[in-house]
């Protein structure tokens, strides 16, 4: 009985989703963004446009989900995510059998061996702080030309085994896998950056035609079939369509008009209260794992002494800086490094201490007294921010606030392009600067361990994302204890515990968290937000 | 004339030369401009950076990384961005050029035919309220910025008022190439023209009047009233043709210019994805292949075009002519 029933729903409901299915398949979803990405090699491009267009078009080992509310990452070309042994450092995959490339190549675990082989030939960015660890990665570091990463990764055919092994254990190993410069591509890829020739990817859609001043076009790739829904879903639409050229001004009023389903560029925020406000259902907004803080650089005066680093937590209004970055619905105040929705995440502001009623409300006159302890009152201080109309109205704001608690305080306002490296650069001195951070993948250590391990600080280099260079060995320890710890509640206290006490070293002042203003066209349907890959390009319909 | 032609030459590459240097040690001596770190991507390793120096040779010598830049612009032409990474910039700009010249040149139709309707109308009427009106109008071109007025004019053409019945046939912004649309390539440009003309009408236009009302007291073109021409022919035939010699050289320049990637405010308002929106974008992303190439570029237009005037009076002005 219970069985006729199952079936009887079945077959009512089976040809509803058919129905479903070949009512929205179909047309050009046609998006907009001022220029290009840096590149289309999946493994070397950092830039959230590509991770957002790539999310389609190409497959790791692991993935993010992409669908609604779940971050951890999941299997995609291989059939599950194992767990690993040898304490942790032993990770043993086995390959889906029967996917290809949109060249109509098979893929191999040849494929997949020679993939994580050219994340050090070619140059990935994240080459040394993602997969640094993998037993041989040093040596391919030294010598990209001769990477063979013999040993670390071990393949059997037969069976299509994939077998990583890494020196240290790494819980967020598998995380590492799944971003999108770990991608696998065919193991002809050329062993430099392709630039702007597309390679062969396995997901639904492949790149046709790009130009980085004119525009991308993507179409389906005709070798793939569904093989999860969650790794790498079927697309709705049968053509991607990227057009660059507008500014973000005349993008929001493009979408206005039906001329674009998206853009790409942030909201202006002269024109959030008009979405809002008139176009309200083609609006969707959600939390970022991604922060805008003071960096404040530990080896330079005044920063050099705590109790001026604390002055600087106490002091800033970041209901102000709420205000200044977008308003409520755009930002939310930020007062730890580990942001809302980040595993280790405590809702509290422990820099601003126990007692105070309301947490977020500075704290001038205890600042003031912090900074005449430090001995550095009167001292000249210069905040180097990014030249645009958002930070240079934040910079002014803090600029107030540094000089009412005691230094002479000034902005130096450096045009974008260059700003982030400038700071970095131990050689130019930067006393304080505001700055950003985005999450790669949704861990603790894509925002603790990058930002305030002593291994990321490289004096007089351009990239030295230790910004404050921060060198606490009480935090060093902790970074390696929670590394080793396998049970995921423990780890997350140890996470947590590395916040605060970060926080109370204070070698950064967190301001805001941002959360992400999406604007899409009337006829666009079936909005999915799926994490660090934002709008699914695959899982949105247009008819 | 063969002479005079290399001379010219000569003329063009040391220009080009000066240019050059000048971008190129401008750029690395610009602090944080090493784009090593932008290439390499964020939280690059030591080795990833030292990986990407080599690639790009900028661990070489300044002058043979310069030397090895001008040969991959003007040689071999495979000199790539180094924020789109691959793409060439050579035939970028060719590929930015024909928009920039669809913008250019209906504009310059639209400011020479309005600037020199103004200036004649304004002279044949001077001292009306015809004249005074023109002048005050030609004032206001010139004092509106172009960025504002396209950015006002798109407000009401594409927001305000797109759905109403003046403005609903415009186009969203972008370009749309003359081969494979005339019509919405015309749709699309007829407003940057209008507004990229307007200031040169007004300051061709006053421009024109100033030269024709002098030109009112030169004695031939007393000669010409005295043998009783109409006073049209004395204005158009006699006097606008003389008068035409400050408006042509000033047209050769501006021209020029705005070919070279002087629209670029025009451009980037409407998002027309010109040479000047090229310039735009390189330098604001501090692009030193892709600066190089659109300012090489604009440069080489500048000379040609100081040539072309050069020859353009010699058919204007008899003087001119009889003294060669």
């Amino acid at each position: 009985m219970r069985w006729l029933a199952a079936a009887a729903m079945m077959a009512v409901a089976m040809p509803a989703a058919a129905l479903a299915v070949d009512l929205h398949r179909g047309g050009t979803l046609h998006l907009t963004a001022s220029s290009g990405v840096d590149t289309l090699d999946p493994q070397i491009s950092y830039n959230s446009q590509s991770t957002e267009l790539f999310a389609a078009v190409y497959d790791g080992l692991a993935t993010f989900p992409k669908a609604a509310g779940a971050d951890n990452a999941v299997a995609d070309l291989a059939e599950a995510l194992p767990v690993p042994t040898d304490a942790g450092r032993t990770y043993r995959f086995i390959l889906r059998p029967g996917i290809r490339f949109s060249n109509g190549q098979s893929l191999t675990v040849d494929d997949v061996a020679a993939s994580l082989r050219r994340i050090f030939k070619a140059g990935s960015p994240t080459a040394g702080s993602f997969y640094g660890n993998i037993v041989g990665a040093q040596a391919c570091l030294r010598s990209p030309a001769d990477c063979t990463l013999a040993g670390g990764v071990v393949t059997d055919p037969a069976i299509r085994g994939i077998t990583i092994r890494l020196v240290h254990a790494d819980p967020e190993f598998l995380d590492k896998l799944a971003w999108t410069h770990a991608s696998i591509l065919p193991a002809s890829a050329p062993p430099h950056d392709a630039g702007d020739t597309p390679l062969p990817g396995t997901g639904a859609y492949r790149i046709v035609s790009y130009d980085p001043h004119h525009g991308m076009l993507l179409d389906r790739n005709p070798y793939f079939h569904e093989w999860d829904a969650v790794a790498q879903p079927d697309g709705h639409v049968d053509r991607i369509r990227l057009d660059y050229g507008l500014d973000e001004e005349a993008e929001i009023t493009a979408i206005e008009n039906g001329q674009f389903d998206w853009m790409y560029e942030n909201k202006p925020l002269d024109r959030l209260g008009e979405i809002a406000g008139r176009y309200t259902a083609q609006v969707h907004v959600f939390d970022l794992p991604s922060l805008y803080y003071l960096a404040m650089n530990t080896r330079q005066p005044p920063f050099d002494r705590l109790a001026a680093r604390q002055a600087v937590n106490l002091a800033v209004d970041r209901r102000a800086a709420v205000l200044f970055m977008g308003g409520p619905g755009a930002m939310l105040p930020a007062c730890t490094m580990l942001p809302r929705g980040i595993t280790g995440h405590v809702p509290d502001c422990p820099s601003l201490g126990a007692g105070s009623p309301d947490r977020l409300r500075p704290d001038p006159v205890r600042a003031r007294a912090l900074v005449a302890a430090s001995g550095t009152r009167g001292m000249r201080v210069i905040l180097v921010v990014n030249a645009s109309r958002n930070e240079d109205a934040l910079g002014e704001n803090l600029r107030e606030t540094l000089s009412r608690i005691g230094w002479d305080a000034e902005v130096r306002s450096i045009t974008p392009a260059v700003q982030f490296n400038y700071i970095q650069n131990s050689a130019n001195k930067v006393q304080i600067s505001l700055t950003g951070w985005d999450a790669d993948y949704p861990g603790p250590a894509d925002f603790l361990q990058v930002l305030f391990d002593c291994r990321n600080i490289h004096p007089g280099s351009n990239s030295s994302i230790n910004i404050s260079a921060f060198c606490d060995p009480a935090v060093q320890a902790m970074f390696d204890r929670a590394n080793a710890t396998p049970d995921t509640v423990s780890r997350a206290a140890l996470w947590s515990a590395i916040d605060r006490r970060v926080m109370e070293q204070s070698p950064v002042a967190p301001l805001v968290q941002r959360r992400y203003v999406d604007f899409v066209s009337r006829r666009l349907g079936h909005y999915v937000n799926a994490g660090i890959y934002h709008m699914l390009f695959s899982q949105v319909w247009v008819q | 004339m063969a002479m005079a032609l290399l001379r010219r030459l000569g003329q063009t590459v040391l220009v080009l030369f000066g240019i050059s240097v000048l971008v190129f040690l401008v750029f690395f001596a610009t602090p944080g401009a090493d784009p090593t770190a932008r290439i390499a991507g964020r939280n690059a390793s030591p080795e990833t950076m030292a990986l990407i120096r080599h690639q790009y040779g900028f661990d070489r010598p300044l002058p043979v990384q310069y030397e090895r830049m001008m040969v991959s612009l003007f040689v071999t032409r495979d000199l790539t961005s180094f924020v789109d990474h691959g793409e060439r910039v050579v035939p970028e700009v060719f590929r930015a050029a024909p928009v920039t010249l669809s913008l250019v040149f209906g504009a310059a139709i639209v400011w020479v035919l309005a600037s020199i309707g103004m200036g004649t109308l304004a002279t044949a009427l001077r001292g009306s309220l015809v004249d005074r009106g023109l002048m005050i109008l030609g004032l206001i071109g010139i004092s509106m910025p172009v960025f504002w007025l396209g950015e006002v004019i798109n407000l009401v053409t594409q927001s305000r008022m797109h759905d109403s019945w003046m403005f609903s046939w415009v186009p969203g912004l972008g370009y749309v190439p003359l081969t494979q649309d005339p019509v919405g390539w015309f749709k699309v440009l007829v407003i940057p023209w209008i507004t990229l003309a307007i200031l040169f009408i007004g300051i061709y236009g006053r421009v024109l009047r100033a030269d024709l009302v002098a030109a009112y007291s030169e004695d031939f073109m007393r000669t010409a009233q005295a043998k009783g021409l109409s006073a049209s022919r004395v204005l158009f035939r006699h006097g606008l043709r003389t008068s035409m010699i400050t408006f042509v050289s000033l047209f050769g320049l501006d021209f020029a210019q705005l070919v070279g990637g002087g629209a670029l405010l025009t451009e980037v308002v409407f998002g027309l994805q010109g040479v000047g929106r090229l310039t735009y974008q390189a330098l604001s992303n501090l692009d030193l292949p892709l600066i190089m190439a659109t300012v090489m570029y604009s440069a080489v237009f500048v000379v040609l075009a100081n040539a072309l005037v050069d020859i353009l009076y010699v058919l204007l002005d008899p003087r001119v002519r009889d003294a060669g």
